[in-house]
């Protein structure tokens, strides 16, 4: 990963992080990011928990080292503690999470992999304990998670060593 | 009757719009991305087809972009492409080269996009112009990763028995 900086941050603060970094550059996409990551917090059709699940998963196959330390106080609030957050890496489907849980991280892995795809039997654990709408949903906080990591870490300049863990509320992103 | 529409990143909004808003907003995003001062729609489009073929998609490599114009892509400029051989090809210019290189980088990993390769987008579209080029392709990473799944989705779709009543 690149230590280089590839572009600056807005010289004007506005308070917001998404306005806030590289990504506040580009008025012509930057309000729409804003308003995509909003609605995914505020207006998904799955809890807060599989959504930081599925966020953290795509973290750390990305590798975005800042996406990896943020937790969203809704998820938090929703019963996912740090414990339960650890449980999200290798081995998890040996792991206390539930088979909901469980069966959006691996759903999250299908479009992560190298070619993205779907099984038949995940295919059909996913229909028994998802509606088509809540995995419409899921994808859409896929894309919004995964092109938002990959973006970051495009942009370089990433510290090669962990963070510590940051809340973030979810309100923050919001305009 | 109409051939069936298989999802491609250039249409699974339809499929998303289940979601509700997130889906609109990503939707909205999306169509963006095709109006904008720092890359051309056709040169957006050879950056699509570059990951479609990284992706090995077939059907995302034949299907018809709507925010191309007719006509825009030539054969010379979109078999290059489509061959992994546009840095060889006369038919770009320098600054096209760059961003399709950076594309190419970036498709294979983008925690390895070497730093002569972002420079030289950088140079050619400016620094709000790199950032839009990497938000855009991963929009279009994630469409296509996406669209893939759906179409597993419906090809194992469990065949769904009729409610019978009384």
């Amino acid at each position: 990963m690149s230590a280089k900086a590839r572009a600056a941050a807005p010289a004007t603060r506005t308070g917001n992080p998404i306005r806030d970094s590289a990504l506040g550059l580009v008025p012509e996409t930057v309000a729409e990011i804003v308003a995509l990551n909003g609605a995914v917090w505020q207006k998904s059709l799955v809890s807060p928990t599989l959504l930081e699940m599925i966020r953290l998963r795509n973290a750390r196959t990305v590798n975005c080292v800042y996406c990896k330390a943020v937790r969203y106080e809704v998820a938090r609030a929703d019963g996912l503690t740090e414990a339960r957050a650890a449980m999200i890496d290798a081995g998890y489907q040996e792991s206390a999470l539930s088979a909901r849980e469980k069966l959006a991280i691996a759903l999250a892995d299908a479009y992560l992999g190298f070619p993205a795809g779907v099984t038949a039997d995940l295919a059909a654990r996913l229909a028994r304990e998802f509606s088509a709408e809540q995995i419409a949903s899921l994808f859409v906080a896929l894309v919004t998670f995964n092109f938002t990591s990959r973006t970051a870490v495009s942009i370089g300049g990433m510290p090669a060593d962990p963070l510590p863990v940051m809340l973030v509320p979810a309100a923050s992103t919001l305009d | 009757m109409d051939a069936p529409t298989f999802p491609t990143s250039l249409n699974i909004d339809r499929s998303l719009a289940l979601a509700g808003a997130p889906a609109a907003s990503f939707a909205r995003l999306w169509q963006s991305l095709w109006v904008q001062p720092y890359i051309t729609a056709a040169l957006l489009e050879l950056c699509r087809l570059t990951l479609a073929r990284l992706h090995q998609d077939e059907l995302e490599l034949a299907a018809s972009n709507p925010h191309v114009e007719p006509g825009a892509l030539p054969r010379e400029r979109r078999d290059p492409v489509l061959a992994g051989a546009a840095d060889k090809s006369a038919a770009f210019t320098a600054s096209e080269k760059a961003v399709l290189l950076f594309a190419e980088c970036y498709g294979l990993d983008p925690q390895s996009i070497p730093d002569p390769v972002a420079d030289e987008v950088s140079a050619c579209l400016g620094e709000a112009g790199l950032v839009f080029l990497i938000e855009a392709l991963g929009c279009i990473d994630g469409r296509i990763r996406t669209a893939r799944c759906l179409r597993d989705l419906a090809r194992f779709a469990p065949a769904r028995e009729d409610a019978h009543v009384g």
